[in-house]
């Protein structure tokens, strides 16, 4: 559960968040390292996007403490959080995130205009990082002209684009097929090695859970196997479990 | 990395505010110019209410400020109305009246596309746009339309009134300047205002929180526009004639409190329509049922212009039967007279039926959006064996039931005020002039009916919309 | 799984000699079990015996002697008929996770000390390692096509057998109450 040592470049608290009488979060907690690449998993309802949400600053969870670089983002205002998002941290969703009125270039294009960059400046960039998610070949096409795996590397690509040091994807490959998501996975898998850019992933798919270092399970709101998590049968035996988290040690 | 981007913000923030109403506006142009037919309808009917309301609110002040030569204006059709001071008093405070629909509709045309749009700037909060950003960018795109159509009715009424020969007294020179600004920030701020809540989450459609009901928000909004009227009315009648200033008040005010009364009646019964039919076992019904309990206020959102019309317009037709009646039955009357206050009523009668009008396309527009919002469920419902007959009804019903007390309320309303009107008459002639029922009752019937067939325009819409090739588009 | 059939069809290819053989089987299923020398030549005495391959001839540049075999007309007809043959859709379930599940609830319901969820919690963390093993085998940059191939194979293998595993966690309380009240 723990991360490489050292302080960790994200950490969330026991974290808890209700919307309404649903439960989403209750006590959950989680560390990313730098650099690191982080799924979390979990069935539908486990709390898994609304963590991520939380770790982005998208969502303020009602207890519990976001701490990103000795900062508590569930204490900052909306001004800050939205600062963090268009210079450290960036976002992709499943789908509907690009603007369809805007070329796939200026997409790219807007987290930089937004921090106050000038236009031929930000299209520089933007190109750039199309180039590397090899969509160089698109970008006076409108989103509503891609297919689904490329909209999301144009996606993942304004994710980046900001020199972000830590990418947020909730279920970044849940509307495309396994081939497309196995090349979206690996253009961001490869950008953020490249770049040294953390990734915290939600995906309900264990295959594209194999593309992280490090998988968290949610279930409950709460993380699986964390010392708060309690097991599912009630005849737990202290021995059986410990023998096979001990032959578990020896094969990995 | 932190402290880099942190800096500039700290220590140059003149150079940086510059800067980023440049990047706004640089935004806002972008996505304008890509953006796709609706929105250019939105821009365009933004632009068209702005430009109506400057030109009825400059006209209004004109004649109000008009100050009698020697001669009178040379006259048109109704020259003869606009010789009397009082008279020109009433056409300007007619016209101010029509500022009513004008700016309901105004507010209506900017919820088109407005789902579209709802995702639009959650992408935008997203990427790392402030909240405050994101409505300097709306407010920015709705500010230009307006600005744009505001100068181009500024320009419009200037050339008609130099063409004229007529020279505006100063006071009424410094509100001409400030009606074509004023219209185009007035609307910056609504839109601003009717985009709060999408505003606050990047999350946008994807979990939409059900808000909170802020009637604090809703009265004070309601408060603020009865006082920016009434000073209005109360501006231009004190500058005439202190004394008369009661009555005119008196009406708005009553007209104001009937409309919002008939508004809260539309909403509440849509609430208990949406419950109370909930059981029912006609699909239509049921249908409507359900959009009614999910929504009451939706609808009374759209009914409001078209209450308060109704309202005044059950008020006018009584008021004019009762001075009908008392000028044809009065003994020092001339037949003139009859044709004068006859003309003056006809034209009044426009006024409300142009008001109607405003209000039934605002009501189309609301009943139209709503279709394309929900496209994909009716599609959906379609595909899956619902008739198009039974969807029909259930968008005919959902404006009908709440519709219908609400209507009846401002019939009620208007009555009231002709009713006063004729109790005040009573007073002054010896003659007994008889309260009229059966034509101003008609008029909530007639109205109740232009609505139903204002919705029913938007049916060809509906049509197309449940084509099952819908559902294959996200 | 036929190894004869396999090596068959490496002999399609043309004449080759034992060793020769084990070699390309191994480049062509870089994830399969690796075959030994000893089973090919086991396998190519049987073909000869059935009569679907015969001795080509023998080579010996410098080294020891190698006999080289090649694919007889009968032993292609034979091939063909098993590359068109559909194989049998899982007529038996029989999987070492599913059965110690299976025990193990038996056992706990027993009084026994047995705790299916944190084996499943186990192998599950388990199937991940590997399941991010081939992960990293396949988009490393400059692998061929056959591994790739061989990974997405095994990794939706497992991937089944942890959604399997993932739906049998959720079902184990009722699947202690079935056993307890039989």
């Amino acid at each position: 559960m723990s991360t490489h040592g050292g302080t960790p470049l994200l950490a969330a608290r026991e974290l808890y968040k209700s919307y309404g009488r649903a439960e989403a979060l209750r006590g959950a907690s989680v560390e990313l390292a730098e650099g690191e690449i982080l799924a979390l998993t979990g069935a539908s309802g486990s709390g898994k996007s609304t963590l991520l949400h939380c770790l982005a600053g998208i969502v303020r969870p009602d207890d519990g403490a976001v701490v990103y670089d000795r900062r508590r983002v569930d204490r900052m205002s909306e001004d800050e959080r939205s600062l963090l998002r268009r210079t450290e941290f960036g976002v992709v969703f499943q789908f509907a995130q690009l603007i369809p009125e805007l070329t796939v270039l200026d997409n790219v294009s807007l987290p930089l205009l937004l921090a106050g960059a000038s236009r031929p400046d930000a299209h520089a960039k933007a190109g750039e990082w199309l180039e590397r998610f090899g969509a160089l070949g698109q970008v006076t096409a409108r989103p509503g002209q891609l297919s689904g795996g490329q909209a999301q590397r144009v996606a993942l690509a304004r994710a980046l684009a900001t020199g972000a040091r830590i990418v947020f994807a909730d279920e970044p490959t849940g509307a495309l097929d396994s081939l497309a998501a196995e090349q979206t996975m690996t253009a961001l898998v490869h950008a953020a090695r490249e770049t040294g850019t953390a990734v915290v992933l939600v995906t309900h798919d264990a295959q594209v859970a194999a593309y992280a270092d490090r998988e968290v399970q949610l279930r409950d709101g709460k993380v699986v196997g964390a010392p708060g998590f309690a097991p599912v049968s009630a005849s737990a035996s202290v021995s059986a479990s410990a023998s096979a988290s001990a032959s578990e040690e020896e094969r990995a | 990395m932190t402290a880099s981007t942190m800096a500039p913000a700290a220590t140059r923030p003149a150079a940086n505010t510059r800067r980023s109403w440049r990047t706004d506006l640089r935004i806002a142009w972008m996505l304008q110019s890509g953006s796709d037919r609706r929105e250019w309808w939105r821009l365009g009917l933004t632009a068209l209410c702005a430009g109506l309301a400057t030109g009825l609110a400059v006209t209004a002040i004109t004649l109000m400020a008009y100050v009698e030569p020697s001669s009178g204006l040379d006259g048109g059709i109704s020259g003869s109305l606009l010789a009397g001071q009082g008279t020109r008093r009433g056409i300007a405070m007619t016209l101010l009246g029509l500022l009513v629909p004008v700016i309901a509709l105004l507010g209506q045309s900017s919820r088109i596309g407005a789902v579209h749009r709802d995702r639009r700037l959650a992408v935008l909060r997203l990427t790392g746009a402030t909240p405050r950003q994101v409505r300097r960018i709306m407010a920015l795109e709705a500010g230009l339309a307006a600005l744009l159509g505001s100068a181009a009715a500024s320009v419009l009424c200037v050339a008609v009134l130099a063409g004229r020969g007529y020279l505006p007294e100063p006071a009424a020179l410094a509100a001409l300047a400030v009606v074509p600004v004023g219209i185009p920030v007035l609307t910056s701020l609504a839109g601003v205002f009717a985009l709060r809540r999408v505003v606050a989450s990047p999350l946008g459609t994807l979990r939409r929180v059900k808000p909170e009901q802020d009637w604090g928000t809703r009265l004070l909004i309601a408060a603020g526009g009865v006082l920016v009227v009434g000073a209005l009315i109360a501006v231009v009648v004190a500058g005439n004639n202190p004394g008369t200033l009661l009555l005119p008040i008196g009406a708005f005010a009553l007209v104001l409190l009937v409309g919002a009364g008939a508004v809260l009646a539309s909403g509440a019964f849509a609430k208990l329509a949406g419950r109370r039919l909930a059981t029912s076992a006609r699909p239509a019904v049921l249908i409507a049922a359900g959009r009614l309990a999910q929504d009451p206020w939706a609808a009374a959102r759209t009914h409001a212009s078209v209450l308060a019309t109704g309202v005044v317009g059950v008020g006018a037709v009584g008021i004019w039967r009762i001075v009908h009646d008392g000028v044809v039955n009065a003994d020092y009357y001339t037949p003139g007279d009859e044709d004068f206050y006859d003309n003056g009523f006809a034209l009044f009668g426009v006024a409300v039926l142009v008001a109607l009008g405003f209000s039934l396309f605002a009501l189309a527009i609301g009943t139209a959006e709503s279709l394309v919002t929900r496209r994909r469920s009716l599609a959906a419902q379609a595909a899956a064996g619902v008739p198009y007959k039974v969807l029909a009804r259930s968008v005919l019903l959902e404006t009908a039931l709440p519709l219908a007390p609400a209507v009846a309320l401002s019939g009620i309303g208007g009555f009231a005020i002709y009713a006063y009107y004729h109790s005040l008459m009573a007073g002054y002639q010896e003659t007994g002039i008889s309260l009229p029922v059966l034509l101003p009752l008609l008029v909530p019937f007639a109205v109740y009916g232009a609505c139903l067939l204002a919705v029913a325009a938007t049916l060809p819409l509906l049509r197309r919309t449940v084509h099952p090739g819908e559902l294959r588009y996200e | 799984m036929s190894t004869r059939h396999i090596v068959l069809g490496l002999l399609a290819a043309g004449p080759s000699h034992g060793y020769d053989l084990k070699r390309r089987h191994d480049e062509r299923f870089p994830q399969a079990r690796p075959l030994a020398y000893g089973q090919v030549y086991t396998t190519l005495q049987r073909l000869v015996r059935d009569g679907l391959a015969e001795v080509d001839g023998t080579d010996a540049d410098g080294g020891p002697e190698r006999t080289r075999y090649r694919a007889t007309d009968k032993g292609s007809v034979e091939l063909a008929q098993w590359l068109g043959e559909i194989t049998p859709p899982a007529p038996f379930v029989t999987n070492e996770i599913f059965a110690k599940v299976v025990v193990a609830t038996l056992v706990a319901a027993s009084g026994e000390s047995a705790d299916p969820a944190a084996y499943l919690r186990e192998q599950r963390a388990a199937h991940m390692a590997r399941m991010r093993e081939l992960t990293a085998l396949k988009t490393a940059p400059g692998t061929d096509l056959a591994t790739v191939l061989s990974a997405d194979y095994a990794l939706n293998h497992l991937d089944a057998d942890l959604r399997w595993m993932n739906t049998t966690a959720g079902r184990l309380a009722a699947l202690t109450e079935e056993i307890n009240t039989a």
